[in-house]
C-alpha cells in the first residue's frame, strides 16, 4: 500500500524531531535503572541526546557527560515508558465506517487527533506510546497506528504499525452484513482467500496480502472461546500470527495460543475481577504465551501489581508493561526499553514501580518532561551526599 | 537394513499393544440394548482405546483388563439429538444480513463449555446435530458432534452434516413490509409472507440448479458462489437436506418444493406429520420430530399454526415412515430420554422408541458406522443406567465418549 502522509502529521513529526535537536543533552542519573525487564543497572545515568537514549552506563564518553546538563534523581527508579497496546481514545465514532464491516485499507493515522483531550490523561497514568486502533465495531477496521503523547499535542510515531480486526460481538451489527460470528468468520475468511487467489486486488485486499505476507501484524479483538477459536484458524488457515485484544476465555484455548504463537491483550484488571482472571497472567506467562494490558491507562500499572499478587514474575510484570506491548507494535526497536537508539520515554518512581506505595514521580516523552518534577530539593541532596 | 526395519516395526506393535492393554476395561453383568436389535442380559462389553473391542453374553474379560460390575444396570449406545439447540444466542445462530445463507457454518459459533452440552451429557446424549438457527429461509450447514472436548474440531463427528431449510412464519418475521418500515434497513426485504419464503427458496434452488447447467456445458467457469454450490450438493444427493417445518401447511410446501427440484428432504420438527402421513409415505421422508412430548414450540414462530398430539409417533410408525425423535424447539425441555419414554407411552415399541434415539439418527446423519449402536469397532459411547432408561425413575448414572467417563451420577 502506498504510504500518504497527511501534511499535518509531517508537520507535527518534523517540529518533534527538529525541537529536541537544538536542546542541551541531559544526563539521568538514578540509583537504579531498568534498561529492560530483565537488565537493571544500579547507580548509574542516562544520556539523551535528540530525544532518544544515545548512551547508556558506563558507555556514556567523559566529554558528553560534562557537557551535558545533569539531572540527578538520587536512589530514585528509571523504567521505560509504559506503552499501552490499543486505544481508540474514545473516539470510536471517527474510527469505524459505519455503513460497512470490511475496510481494511482505511488508515487510523488519518484520524488522529493531536489534540484529543484523552491524550493529556496518558504520561500521569505513565504511558508514554499507544496504539491507536481502529474501533472494535468493524470485522475489519483499518490500520493503526504507534502515537505518543506531548507536551502540548500528540504525535504519529510510526504510521500504519498493524491491522485491526474483530470478531465482539460489537463487530456484528443489526443493521448490517455480517450480524452473527459465522458471517463476521466467513467474511473474513473469504477476503483472505481472494487477496490469496486474486491476480488484481484492491487496496483492501492488499492490506490482507501484507499481513499474509508477515509486513504487518493483524490484530484481532475477540473475547469468547468461539471468538478466539475463529481468530487462530484465521490465523492458522492463511499463515499469520494473531494478537488477540480482550482474550476474556483464553484460559480455554492455552494450547491452541501455544501452538500458534499467538499474543495476547489482556483488559485492565481492578481488585474486583474474579480470581481466575487475576491468575491468567501468570497461566500465559507459564504457557509462554506473550501478554501485555490494554484498557484504562490508570490502571496499567494496579493490573501488573495485581498479576504479581496473583503470583506472576515482576520480571514479567514489567515486561507486560513495556517490552511486550512494544513487540506486539512491531516497535521493540522506538520503543518500551532504554536501550542506546530508543526514544528517551522514561517514568521515574521513588521505589518500585509495582509497589503500589511507590510514588510516581514524572513522565518524560522523547526527552521532555510531561508530567511530574524533573528534580526535588531531598533527591537533589540525596544526589549530592552520595 | 530390512531386519532392522522389522525388528523396529515389531518393537513398535509390542509397544502399542501393551500400551493399548492398559486401558481395556470390561462392563461386565449388564442388560444390554446394544440398539437396532433385542436386549442382552449378563452380557459383557470390553473397550479399549476408546473403542469397543467385543461385546456379547459369552465374550470372556481379558486379562489385565479393569473391570466394572453392572448387575442389575441397563447399558444403551450414548443417544443422539438429531436436532439439538444449543446456548447460542439467536442473533449468532442467525446470520441476518440475507435469508440465504447456505454456506455459513454453526460450528463456527459453538463453545465446548456450553452448559447445554454438560446438560446433554447428563442427560446421556453422547451426540448432537446442531443446525443454525430458524430465522433465516435457508440458515447455513449443520454439523454432527460430541458433546465433551475442548474443541469443536476435534468433536466434530460429521463438519457438513446437513444444509437447514426453513418454512413457516418464522424466516420472514423480523423484515419489514414494504409499509411500515424505514427504507433505508436492511431488513427491508422479502420475504414478509410465507408465499414469500417459499419464493426465496425456490430463487436459490432455481440459482443452483442454473449454476450446475453452465457448469456441465463449460467446466472452465470457475467455482460458484459458496452458497451455491452447498445447494448442488443438495440437488446432486450429496448433502442431507433438513427442512423445519411445523404446519400441515408447511409439511405439505416442504415435500412440494423437495419434489419440485428433485431432492430428498429430511423434515424437521413435523408437528403436524400425522395429518399428511401419506405424501411423507409416498415420498418416503424421513421425520425429524420435534419433540413428542411438545404442546408448544419455543422460537419467535410458537407453534406457527400446527397442532401437536401426542399420537404422531404412533401414526408415524403405522404408516412405515422413517422417522426419529429429538428435542427440538420444545419449551418444555424434556431430557430426549424422557421423550422417548413419551413416545413409549403413546404407543410406540420399547426398541423402536430407543432405537428413535440412538441407531436411527446414525442412519439418518451418515455416521452409523461410528456411533448408534454398540458393536465391536464401533466408537465406545455408552450410558449405564440405574434401570430401564425408559422407567421414568432411570438416572444415567455413568456416560461414556469414546471410552472415557464424562459424566457420573450416583
Amino acid at each position: 500500500m502506498q504510504r500518504i502522509t497527511h501534511p499535518l502529521v509531517g508537520a507535527a513529526m518534523l517540529a518533534a524531531i527538529a525541537a529536541p535537536a537544538c536542546a542541551q543533552d541531559l544526563l539521568i542519573k538514578a540509583g537504579r535503572i531498568m534498561v529492560a525487564p530483565d537488565s537493571i543497572l544500579e547507580d548509574s545515568a542516562l544520556l539523551v541526546r535528540d530525544g532518544k537514549i544515545a548512551y547508556v552506563g558506563n558507555d556514556i564518553p567523559t566529554e558528553a557527560r560534562a557537557r551535558a546538563r545533569e539531572i540527578d534523581l538520587g536512589d530514585h527508579t528509571v523504567s521505560p515508558g509504559f506503552v499501552l497496546a490499543a486505544t481508540t481514545l474514545k473516539s470510536d465514532a471517527d474510527l469505524a465506517e459505519g455503513a460497512f464491516a470490511f475496510t481494511p485499507d482505511l488508515r487510523v493515522a488519518e484520524a488522529f487527533d493531536a489534540w484529543n483531550e484523552h491524550l493529556e490523561h496518558l504520561a500521569p497514568s505513565c504511558v508514554t506510546s499507544f496504539g491507536m486502533a481502529p474501533s472494535p465495531r468493524n470485522v475489519a477496521g483499518g490500520v493503526g497506528v504507534l502515537a505518543k503523547p506531548g507536551k502540548t499535542r500528540g504525535r504519529i510515531a510510526a504510521e500504519d504499525a498493524f491491522v485491526g480486526f474483530s470478531l465482539v460481538s460489537a463487530a456484528r451489527s443489526q443493521e448490517r452484513d455480517p450480524t452473527s460470528l459465522m458471517g463476521a468468520r466467513s467474511l473474513l475468511s473469504d477476503a483472505f482467500e481472494a487477496a490469496r487467489v486474486g491476480v488484481e486486488v484492491g487496496p483492501d485486499l492488499a492490506v490482507l496480502r501484507q499481513v499474509m505476507s508477515g509486513a504487518r501484524s493483524a490484530m484481532i479483538y475477540g473475547d469468547t472461546y468461539a471468538e478466539l477459536n475463529a481468530a487462530l484458524a484465521l490465523g492458522k488457515q492463511f499463515n499469520f500470527t494473531p494478537v488477540i485484544i480482550g482474550a476474556r476465555d483464553a484460559h480455554k484455548v492455552m494450547g491452541k495460543l501455544t501452538e500458534r504463537g499467538a499474543s495476547v491483550v489482556l483488559g485492565t484488571l481492578s481488585p474486583t475481577k474474579r480470581v481466575a482472571e487475576l491468575e491468567l497472567p501468570k497461566k500465559l506467562a507459564d504457557a509462554g504465551i506473550p501478554f501485555c494490558f490494554a484498557g484504562r491507562p490508570d490502571q496499567l500499572r494496579v493490573s501488573a501489581a495485581l498479576a504479581v499478587r496473583h503470583g506472576l514474575s515482576r520480571e514479567a510484570a514489567h515486561a507486560a508493561l513495556t517490552r511486550t506491548p512494544a513487540t506486539l507494535l512491531g516497535q521493540q526497536s522506538a520503543v518500551g526499553a532504554l536501550r542506546q537508539g530508543c526514544s528517551a520515554d522514561f517514568l521515574v518512581f521513588d521505589g518500585d514501580l509495582l509497589d503500589l506505595n511507590a510514588r510516581h514521580i514524572a513522565t518524560w516523552v522523547d526527552g521532555v518532561l510531561l508530567c511530574g518534577a524533573e528534580q526535588t530539593q531531598n533527591q537533589h541532596s540525596a544526589g549530592a551526599n552520595r | 537394513m530390512i531386519r532392522h526395519l522389522l525388528t523396529c516395526s515389531f518393537s513398535v506393535a509390542l509397544a502399542s499393544l501393551a500400551a493399548a492393554q492398559q486401558d481395556v476395561t470390561a462392563y461386565t453383568n449388564a442388560r444390554v440394548l446394544a440398539g437396532g436389535r433385542p436386549s442382552m442380559t449378563n452380557a459383557t462389553i470390553v473397550v479399549a482405546g476408546g473403542k469397543i473391542v467385543a461385546i456379547g453374553t459369552d465374550v470372556a474379560v481379558p486379562e489385565g483388563a479393569g473391570v466394572v460390575d453392572c448387575t442389575d444396570k441397563t447399558i444403551t449406545p450414548g443417544l443422539i439429538d438429531a436436532s439439538f439447540v444449543p446456548g447460542i444466542s439467536d442473533n449468532d445462530a442467525n446470520e441476518q444480513s440475507d435469508e440465504v445463507t447456505p454456506h455459513l457454518r454453526i460450528l463456527d459459533s459453538l463453545d465446548p463449555e456450553d452448559p447445554t452440552f454438560r446438560r446433554a451429557r447428563r442427560d446421556g446424549v453422547t451426540t448432537a446435530h446442531v443446525m443454525p438457527g430458524t430465522q433465516n429461509v435457508i440458515g447455513g450447514l449443520g454439523c454432527v458432534i460430541k458433546t465433551h472436548g475442548d474443541d469443536p474440531d476435534a468433536m466434530v463427528v460429521k463438519q457438513d452434516a446437513s444444509v437447514r431449510i426453513v418454512m413457516g412464519s418464522e424466516p420472514s418475521m423480523r423484515n419489514r413490509a414494504p409499509r411500515g418500515g424505514r427504507v433505508e434497513s436492511m431488513y427491508y426485504r422479502r420475504p414478509t409472507t410465507r408465499m414469500g419464503v417459499i419464493w426465496a427458496v425456490r430463487r436459490a434452488f432455481y440459482d443452483a440448479q442454473e449454476a450446475m447447467q453452465k457448469t456441465q456445458g463449460a467446466p472452465d467457469q470457475g467455482a460458484p458462489a459458496p452458497g451455491i454450490e452447498v445447494l448442488t450438493r443438495v440437488l446432486q444427493g450429496k448433502l442431507t437436506a433438513v427442512t423445519t417445518a411445523r404446519s400441515e401447511q408447511d409439511l405439505r410446501t416442504a415435500l412440494r418444493i423437495a419434489g419440485e427440484f428433485g431432492y430428498q428432504t429430511v423434515i424437521d420438527e413435523a408437528q403436524d406429520a400425522y395429518m399428511v402421513a401419506d405424501e411423507l409415505a409416498a415420498q418416503s421422508a424421513v421425520v425429524m420430530l420435534g419433540a413428542p412430548s411438545a404442546t408448544s414450540v419455543s422460537g419467535g414462530g410458537s407453534r406457527d399454526g400446527a397442532a401437536p398430539r401426542s399420537g404422531t409417533v404412533r401414526a408415524l410408525a403405522d404408516k412405515g415412515i422413517k422417522f426419529v425423535i429429538t428435542t427440538g424447539t420444545n419449551t418444555r425441555r424434556l431430557p430426549l430420554i424422557r421423550e422417548a419414554m413419551f413416545a413409549a407411552r403413546n404407543g410406540l415399541g420399547p426398541q423402536q422408541a430407543l432405537d428413535a434415539i440412538t441407531i436411527e439418527p446414525a442412519k439418518l446423519l451418515g455416521v452409523d458406522d461410528r456411533i448408534g449402536s454398540l458393536a465391536a469397532g464401533k466408537d465406545a459411547d455408552f450410558v449405564i443406567w440405574s434401570q430401564d432408561p425408559l422407567d421414568p425413575a432411570a438416572v444415567a448414572e455413568s456416560v461414556y465418549i469414546d471410552g472415557k467417563s464424562v459424566s457420573q451420577i450416583r
